[in-house]
């Protein structure tokens, strides 16, 4: 499939998590259903967020990018701002790597 | 347009424009979210044509990131079906704000949910909350940051040609500080901790026999589950 068919079918499947509930939803979804969703952003960040950072090279092995990115996370923490977080993520990256060299 | 309104001494706060200036304090970080977005899309092989059709037609910022991240080394319908789990929070997002559009013409339903982002979402349903929601005000909000996305994307894009080797200056790293930067401020609560925990457990220790990706579709639904039981034990409601 070349880039267009990617991106129409992305494009596809988001609209219909968007128009979905809008054109259907005359009545509630099932309370377990409603959870479990409800958990999906949380889980997404994590599982795209924690193998970068924590085993860059496919196997548990924290380095610099963990180190950076606990002080990013103290900074989202802190400011709640996802570009600031992004700065003091690179910042402190690039901070340790002229120190260890 | 609301005929039913008194007079009102300030900017209306329900109409188009209002709506579109509401997202005046977070375009700035679609922007910049944007910009990166197009520099790392052109870098992962993406033709300037691609990364700016990706924000035009598919305006979802973590799902375009996060397939931009497996351009090249994973399948395409891996690809589309990730973007479908990472959006299917705006299954809630619609859900939410569908009791609010029950009465509305089928093409505004369209329209509004096309433009449904988590930054729209969250402007309008505070308005809707408040008595003082309105389809033209979602869709003001919704072509706020439309407009800041489609168009940081094609700069980025523009400049993403310029820039070469992103793993020499770390910039591979913006993704998953983005993920975490979205992460972070939801683990007020303990239930959340876990979820992410579990999430991010599963997501490493599966990453070798799940190639392409695919911990990642594992790691989504275990943190989901995981998430769904321990609320279902803690809640006393029924």
């Amino acid at each position: 499939m070349d880039a267009y068919g990617v991106i129409l079918g992305m494009a596809l499947a988001t609209y219909a998590t968007r128009a979905l509930a809008i054109f259907l939803l005359s009545r509630r979804l099932p309370p377990a259903l409603e959870r479990f969703l409800s958990h999906i952003p949380a889980a997404v960040f994590a599982a795209l967020a924690f193998p970068p950072l924590v085993a860059p090279e496919g196997s548990f092995a924290p380095g610099l990018p963990a180190a950076a990115a606990a002080v990013a996370a103290a900074v989202a923490w802190r400011t709640r701002q996802i570009f600031t977080t992004i700065l003091a993520g690179m910042g402190s990256y690039w901070l340790l790597r002229w120190v260890v060299g | 347009m609301t005929p039913a309104s008194p007079p009102a001494s300030r900017l209306p706060p329900h109409g188009f424009w209002a709506g579109l200036a509401a997202t005046a304090p977070v375009v700035p970080g679609a922007v910049a979210f944007g910009l990166v977005y197009g520099v790392l899309a052109r870098q992962a092989g993406l033709s300037l044509w691609a990364t700016t059709a990706m924000s035009v037609l598919v305006f979802a910022g973590a799902a375009q990131f996060t397939a931009v991240s497996m351009w090249g080394q994973a399948s395409a319908g891996l690809i589309i079906a990730t973007t479908l789990m990472i959006n299917l929070r705006h299954l809630l997002m619609g859900a939410s704000v569908a009791p609010h559009l029950l009465g509305q013409p089928a093409r505004w339903k369209a329209l509004l949910a096309f433009g449904l982002t988590d930054e729209s979402y969250a402007l309008a349903i505070s308005r809707y909350l408040r008595g003082e929601g309105s389809r033209e005000f979602l869709l003001g909000a919704n072509l706020g940051l439309y407009g800041g996305w489609t168009l940081s994307t094609l700069v980025g894009g523009v400049l993403g040609g310029l820039v070469v080797d992103p793993g020499r200056w770390g910039i591979d790293l913006v993704f998953p500080l983005t993920f975490l930067g979205l992460l972070v401020p939801l683990l007020g609560r303990p239930v959340t901790v876990v979820v992410a925990g579990a999430s991010g457990i599963v997501a490493v220790a599966t990453a070798a026999w799940l190639p392409g990706k695919g911990n990642l579709v594992l790691a989504i639904l275990a943190g989901g589950a995981i998430g769904a039981v321990l609320e279902a034990w803690w809640t006393p409601t029924a």
